[in-house]
């Protein structure tokens, strides 16, 4: 399926970037370096070797209402590609064609005043970030409740703690309504109650069918948040994929690279573009994922006893979750894999169709639904996420584009602490030693 | 030019915004606030009026105000030429974190002091009157002349913003180059003193005197001010500023990389 232009967001193609380098054997560029230079004749001589090359001919497009990710390590080039989609430079060869209102969260809190009031400086970086006047007005109460500064919106910014100022700043970011989202590295936002809202506003981009484009190291927010992933890697764009894939891969690249002992040089002044050490032959290597994979999962929900879609539930509940699939061709030997895990990504619990021998419709039918059933929850509170894979015959590896997942929230009244709440009573008894014995005599019934 | 200007139209909003900011935030935390935008030219005035009219005994009458209407477009121009220097070097925040339209930097310092120049205005004329000189018609030119010396300073300050993000040294060159400016003008001085051949040199180099003598035509002297060289700055302000827009564009794109 070839995808027409509209469709995509952001098209960047053949992109190379190069800064001038600020220092010429330990001279700054001041007026007697460039007399004595022009005088010398050497104005324009030289040109070699005088520029940082960032970024080497990237060429990347972002379909409309994805959110992609980038990675690559430390001076990649990512964040120079960021501001060359957000327009802040422009590029030295190629050309990036924008499809829509594009806002950059780069720097939190840009043009802030530390001696205004939150109040007129939610005004001001409003309108900074693109915002009518009458836009921000109308946005202001909004804003204001997000933030939560309370009466602390009309006292001057410089007395506010770090995480407030962050606060005010991501707040208003947030509320420019943009179609296009670009973030670097700082959705870790404030206290953990903050940062979770954060993530719901982001969730909501994503619902509105907003595009997101990400720059983080943070692994597990791109294993959870994108559709797809970007690897940028000595300038250029390495692989793109599902943020799964890459996230495995670059992991293994940088640990090759360790491995090997290769010296970490900035790799825009390297030559070549110091990337990191290619794969082995025999790791799945595909640019793009399957346009359409025989088999796919549409949808993991998690269903109340109605049947309605739940996104929060009790450590008590009784719990569904449905997956919803559709299959194109006629597959036989599907496994479906249920991994539960908590929101930071630590993995809870593995299971599979093939584990638990379910018996599934050969040929599977063109639409149908499993449900997953558990009687009791028994998590304690906090957010998690569901995540469905497909395997299809003897191919270990999950296919790409073929996840689909879920993310709920558990709230609990126990004051317990830990990951789940077996079903448990305690027993109070006068004497300790009858129970231990009731027990041993059973074992040795049991046993004999 | 027409483009930047047109641009420079559509984000009139972020540039009131930024305007009423540096207007407020200049005085913010002092006990006087807004008082020292009127207080500040006053003292200025107070020592020079010391200085050329108690100790040097000046023989112009009124003296204090005859160098007040010089002094306050003076003020004006040369606060926005300094300021203006480093518009755009200072706000590294703005230039390299978000996309921001560059020519709204200069553009704020100059319509900030202009801001300060118009609110000063009511001060020069109490001043007058104090010394009995009553503003006449001939004041309905005043805004003509206000409008050429905004070309040459959005000229001047363009051009100065601009170089200034790759050669940091101007700002301070702009510094020093001011005072000199500042006594090349007949702002202390009446134009007629000085000795004749010189008298046009000056006027043919330096615009800010054919502005200054025009403020002191219009509300010192009574008269109309010559239109002469008050037509040929305008020609030359618009060229300079076209000029300035030019190199102004045509830099733009590195400001980001060169702050």
């Amino acid at each position: 399926m070839v995808q027409s232009p509209t469709e995509d967001a952001i098209v960047i193609q053949d992109v190379v970037k190069n800064f001038r380098k600020k220092t010429i054997r330990g001279e700054y560029t001041t007026f007697k370096s460039e007399l004595v230079r022009w005088l010398r004749g050497q104005r324009h001589a030289s040109q070699q070797g005088r520029f940082i090359e960032s970024l080497r001919g990237v060429n990347l497009r972002i379909p409309k209402g994805q959110t992609v990710a980038i990675l690559g390590r430390n001076g990649s080039g990512k964040s120079t590609l960021l501001k060359l989609i957000t327009g802040i430079y422009s590029p030295t060869s190629g050309s990036i064609q924008v499809n829509g209102r594009i806002s950059a969260l780069l720097d939190l809190g840009a043009g802030f005043h530390p001696d205004f009031s939150g109040r007129e400086n939610i005004l001001i970086n409003g309108i900074i970030l693109g915002m009518s006047r009458a836009e921000v007005r109308a946005k202001m109460d909004a804003i204001i409740a997000f933030s939560e500064l309370g009466e602390f919106i009309d006292e001057p910014v410089r007395t506010y703690s770090s995480g407030m100022y962050m606060r005010l700043a991501f707040s208003v970011a947030t509320h420019v309504d943009p179609d296009i989202l670009i973030i670097d590295e700082i959705l870790a936002v404030g206290d953990e109650h903050f940062s979770k809202k954060s993530l719901a506003k982001m969730t909501e981009f994503k619902r509105l069918g907003k595009t997101i484009v990400l720059v983080t190291h943070d692994m597990s927010t791109v294993e959870r948040w994108c559709d797809q992933a970007a690897w940028l890697d000595g300038g250029r764009i390495r692989r793109v994929g599902t943020p799964a894939e890459i996230a495995a891969e670059y992991r293994q690249a940088v640990s090759l690279a360790e491995a090997r002992s290769t010296v970490f040089t900035p790799p825009a002044l390297t030559e070549g573009g110091g990337a990191l050490p290619s794969l082995p032959e025999g790791v799945v290597v595909r640019d793009e994922p399957p346009a359409s994979p025989p088999v796919a999962v549409s949808r993991v929900w998690l269903s109340g006893p109605r049947g309605e879609e739940l996104g929060l539930v009790t450590t008590e509940t009784r719990a569904e979750v449905c997956i919803d699939y559709v299959a194109r061709e006629s597959v036989e030997d599907v496994e479906f894999v249920l991994t539960l895990s908590t929101a930071d990504g630590v993995v809870l619990y593995v299971t599979s169709t093939r584990t638990d021998r379910v018996a599934l419709p050969a040929p599977l039918p063109p639409q149908g639904r499993l449900r997953f059933v558990l009687p009791r929850l028994g998590l304690l509170g906090g957010s998690y996420v569901l995540s469905v894979e497909l395997k299809t015959g003897n191919n270990a590896n999950p296919e790409p584009g073929r996840e689909a997942r879920c993310t709920f929230s558990v709230s609990t009244e126990h004051d317990d602490r830990g990951v789940f709440r077996p079903e448990h009573s305690w027993v109070v008894e006068e004497a300790p030693a009858a129970p231990v014995q009731a027990v041993s005599v059973s074992k040795h019934a049991a046993a004999s | 030019m027409i483009r930047n200007f047109r641009e420079l139209y559509s984000y009139r909003g972020l540039l009131l915004s930024l305007v009423q900011r540096e207007l407020k935030a200049r005085y913010r935390g002092s006990v006087l606030g807004f008082f020292w935008t009127f207080l500040n030219p006053t003292l200025h005035m107070l020592v020079y009026a010391l200085l050329f009219g108690v100790f040097m005994k000046n023989q112009i009458p009124h003296y204090a105000y005859f160098m007040f209407v010089g002094l306050l477009p003076w003020i004006w121009f040369s606060t926005s030429v300094s300021a203006g220097a480093s518009a755009i070097s200072d706000r590294r925040d703005l230039m390299t974190k978000v996309r921001f339209p560059a020519q709204v930097l200069p553009a704020t310092v100059v319509a900030t002091n202009f801001c300060n120049f118009i609110f000063s205005l009511p001060l020069m004329v109490v001043l007058g009157l104090i010394f009995g000189v009553v503003p006449t018609w001939h004041m309905v030119l005043f805004p003509v002349v206000v409008l050429i010396q905004m070309c040459f300073t959005f000229a001047v300050v363009y051009a100065v913003s601009a170089f200034n993000v790759t050669f940091r040294d101007l700002q301070h060159i702009v510094m020093n180059l001011m005072t000199l400016w500042f006594f090349m003008t007949p702002v202390l001085y009446k134009l007629s003193t000085i000795p004749e051949e010189y008298r046009r040199v000056l006027q043919v180099l330096n615009p800010m005197s054919i502005l200054i003598t025009s403020y002191q035509a219009i509300f010192y002297e009574h008269r109309l001010p010559d239109a002469v060289p008050l037509v040929s700055l305008l020609g030359v302000s618009i060229v300079l500023l076209w000029g300035a827009t030019q190199i102004f564009e045509s830099r733009r794109e590195e400001f980001a990389e060169s702050i």
